[in-house]
């Protein structure tokens, strides 16, 4: 047992903040505020990127037939870290999910086709697995492919395929056998957005953000885009994890959130630090986060050592979903009235707005990514042995 | 002791229910949160139906009715959004009706009640960030209030100020010289603005008493309006997952889901039994300030807890601007804060612990 970081670590660390300071530029803060939610990286990430891969820092925790150099999963680990206090992102969406998927279950020519331009951010992906009545219960996809001849003929309707409207190809997963059980009948293609017969409809959230509704009419392509073999989809999928972002996740920003808070308390309403209950609450907000450290750092232990991590990578998840939630819920209440403004109300809005924003994206990470419901029973039941109902 | 609506208040609720269903679709809700502004056709309606009118005398050409009439119909406008100043409005001119300025009363009422008026409340409410308090001097008041509802949109503002050391309700005309109003967005999109005074012309609407009043009656009415939207969104809820199909039955057939819903239905009716007694108590003159700290603290959670599980049960869907969920849990949490958030309840509760009597 090891509570701190060991040199090695600890020098890297300092590698990876001085890359940051060299490439954390006002061209590149300018050029995420106006990102908006598009796939395709601007010129100072595209550069950043680039500069990341020449370090060979984005895979070098990938085992080696994934194309990585197999070092310790800490690495990843405190890399992630310190672009997440910095609040840079760095991976390439769905990409470093896609990437390893095809390498390990595609032909060399598929390798070669997609690999170079998924590294380079040249093709850039859209996830294609939910439909209107395959959301949890994702196995009961319907979109159809058919063979014709050498080619595959795809009909049917994805929802909530964000970055749709932005991505070069789309990660798809189809039903290619209607009379097999219902895992055993999946199977996943990759395919260009521009083939015809695929059209996509934006769908906007109260988040203000836009997914899509993505149908296929007669889309027709080669075999080649079938990934793997016919019908082992689900297990591609059950396996496609995503190799960058598996740990931290979703909790990066929520350390910030609280950081914020206490400068703006400090700053604009010292009052309420007078206040024992409120210091208390400010103290129960910081325990929610060692908490949650705690589950992060867990799971990230279990992976460094070699292991897959079950249902603490489910608690992990609940924990870090539900207290998005908790944390904008309960500092509004505490900020009152003022609490409610969004970033619109200039000069007035506390956290330049960032807690009604944050309060109004939780939802989604409590119901996706595989409800806290059912995260709950995989807890129960494969962590704690429980028998089922 | 009787929670049920009497026979008047089930009325009034049917009807304003068909009519909002028919008349006022969450588009019209949609399009005036996009380009701000009250909805001044549903204004004209509810004041040609008398529902303006239900708790003033009868010798100011009201109805004579109770306050929780009045509740119940904010109830119904707040589970379809609705986007007026009903509770500012009726708030505001019941304190100068039964507690100010009796010469004002009657032309405030009339006003009210024909629907040309209508009020903002501008107090210094709980939020110590609410702005430098104003004062009068000569008939002029001079100062700001940060978070006024409805502040742009209303003809008059019934403001809280200091006139030689004297807390007091001042009436000002929104249109006056001297008044300035900012509109601020919240996670509402409902109006909300911050005000500036300075020299406009005020007429005395009555003291400390109204003050307390008009403090009392906003918040347990606003407290009605979380309650509101916490049983839109679980009425919502409670129909979505009995039809809405994954793993080959109703999601709402799973125990989990089954087990939120129980918990949601239980926060809200018991938020509704307080919320509406603390009405009640407001209209009788028997509130303390502690049982309406109370009450909204509780309505408070309700409106925030339950329409935010209404998300998660409802998944993707109840995520999109397409869908109506979303109006409830963003007017839930705004609701929830103003007035007076859970935490600032909460403390008023919590200084007046001395008043806890044993049970007897
Ligand atoms: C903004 C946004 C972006 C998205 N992006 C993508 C994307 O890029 N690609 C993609 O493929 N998908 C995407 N999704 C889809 C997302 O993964 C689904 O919304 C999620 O899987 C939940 O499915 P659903 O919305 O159909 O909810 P449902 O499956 O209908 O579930 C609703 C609720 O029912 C309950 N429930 C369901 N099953 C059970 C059970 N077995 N036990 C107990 N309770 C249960 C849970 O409370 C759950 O939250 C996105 C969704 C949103 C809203």
């Amino acid at each position: 047992m090891e509570f701190g970081w060991n040199e090695e670590l600890e020098a890297f660390r300092d590698e990876v903040r001085a890359f940051l300071q060299e490439f954390d530029t006002p061209a590149l803060r300018n050029e995420l505020a106006n990102r908006g939610e598009a796939a395709q990286l601007g010129p100072e990430q595209t550069r950043l990127r680039e500069a990341l891969e020449d370090r060979g820092w984005v895979r070098m925790c990938w085992p080696e037939e994934l194309g990585g150099e197999g070092k310790s999963q800490w690495f990843q680990f405190v890399m992630t870290e310190e672009f997440a206090k910095r609040e840079v992102p760095y991976g390439s969406g769905f990409g470093t999910m896609v990437g390893p998927a095809i390498h390990r279950f595609g032909t060399e020519a598929q390798r070669e086709k997609y690999l170079p331009g998924i590294w380079a951010n040249d093709i850039t992906l859209c996830l294609g697995y939910s439909e209107p009545n395959a959301g949890t219960d994702l196995a009961a996809l319907e979109t159809l492919a058919v063979k014709d001849g050498d080619d595959w003929l795809i009909n049917g309707q994805k929802l909530w395929t964000s970055a749709a409207d932005t991505a070069s190809h789309v990660w798809l997963a189809c039903r290619t056998d209607p009379d097999a059980p219902k895992h055993r009948g999946i199977s996943t293609f990759i395919v260009p957005m521009d083939t015809p017969g695929i059209s996509v409809r934006p769908i906007m959230t109260m988040s203000g953000g836009r997914t899509n509704e993505v149908f296929f009419e007669d889309v027709r392509v080669p075999s080649d885009a079938l990934i793997g073999e016919v019908n082992q989809g689900w297990y591609i999928i059950a396996n496609a994890l995503d190799h960058e972002r598996v740990w931290i996740g979703a909790g990066g920003g929520l350390r910030h959130i609280f950081d914020r808070l206490m400068a703006h308390v400090r700053e604009k309403r010292p009052e309420l630090l007078e206040d024992d209950v409120v210091r208390r609450r400010l103290v129960e907000l910081e325990l929610d986060l060692d908490v949650m450290e705690g589950l992060v750092l867990t799971n990230a232990s279990i992976v460094a050592s070699g292991d897959t991590p079950t249902m603490e990578a489910s608690m992990s998840k609940i924990w870090t979903s539900e207290l998005r939630y908790h944390i904008s819920n309960v500092a509004m209440d505490l900020l009152g009235h003022e609490g409610a403004l969004t970033e619109e109300a200039d000069g007035f809005a506390p956290l330049d707005g960032e807690l009604e924003r944050t309060y109004r994206a939780s939802p989604i990470q409590r119901f996706g990514g595989g409800a806290n419901e059912v995260q709950r029973d995989i807890i129960a039941r494969r962590g704690l042995g429980l028998p089922r109902h | 002791m009787d929670t049920t609506l009497s026979e008047t208040q089930r009325l009034l609720r049917e009807s304003l229910r068909d009519y909002l269903s028919n008349e006022v679709p969450f588009d019209r809700i949609r399009e005036l949160e996009r380009e701000g502004g009250a909805d001044q056709t549903l204004w004209e309606y509810l004041a040609g139906a008398g529902f303006l009118g239900l708790p003033f005398t009868e010798a100011h050409g009201g109805e004579g009715g109770e306050l929780t009439d009045t509740a119940v119909v904010l109830e119904e406008l707040t589970r379809r959004a609705c986007v007026i100043p009903f509770l500012e409005t009726t708030a505001s001119a019941l304190a100068i009706e039964r507690h100010g300025d009796e010469a004002l009363a009657g032309e405030v009422v009339r006003g009210v009640i024909s629907g040309v008026m209508t009020i903002a409340p501008a107090l210094q409410g709980a939020t110590p960030a609410n702005g430098a308090s104003p004062r009068v001097e000569a008939g002029a008041l001079s100062g700001e209030r940060r978070f006024v509802d409805y502040g742009a949109e209303v003809t008059h503002h019934l403001v809280e100020a200091t006139e030689n050391g004297e807390p007091g309700l001042y009436l000002v005309e929104t249109a006056a010289d001297g008044v300035a109003t900012e509109s601020l967005s919240t996670i509402a999109r409902t109006p909300l603005a911050h005000c500036t005074y300075e020299g406009a012309p005020a007429r005395r609407a009555g003291g400390a008493e109204a003050l307390q009043f008009l403090r009392r009656a906003g918040r347990a009415l606003c407290a009605v309006q979380c309650l509101g939207n916490a049983q839109q969104a679980l009425d919502m809820t409670v129909e979505y997952v009995g039809m809405r199909v994954q793993f080959g039955r109703p999601i709402g057939s799973f125990q989990a889901v089954q087990h939120h819903c129980a918990n949601m239905a239980t926060q809200t009716l018991s938020a509704r039994f307080l919320t509406y007694r603390a009405v009640w108590c407001v209209d009788q003159g028997i509130a303390t300030d502690r049982e309406i700290a109370k009450a909204k603290a509780l309505a408070s959670r309700a409106g925030t807890e339950v329409t935010m599980q209404a998300h998660i049960l409802f998944g993707g869907i109840g995520y999109t601007e397409e869908y109506d969920l979303h109006f409830f849990s963003r007017h839930g949490k705004e609701r929830a804060l103003a007035w007076g958030s859970t935490e600032e309840c909460l403390r008023v509760a919590a200084d007046t612990l001395d008043e806890v009597q044993p049970w007897q």
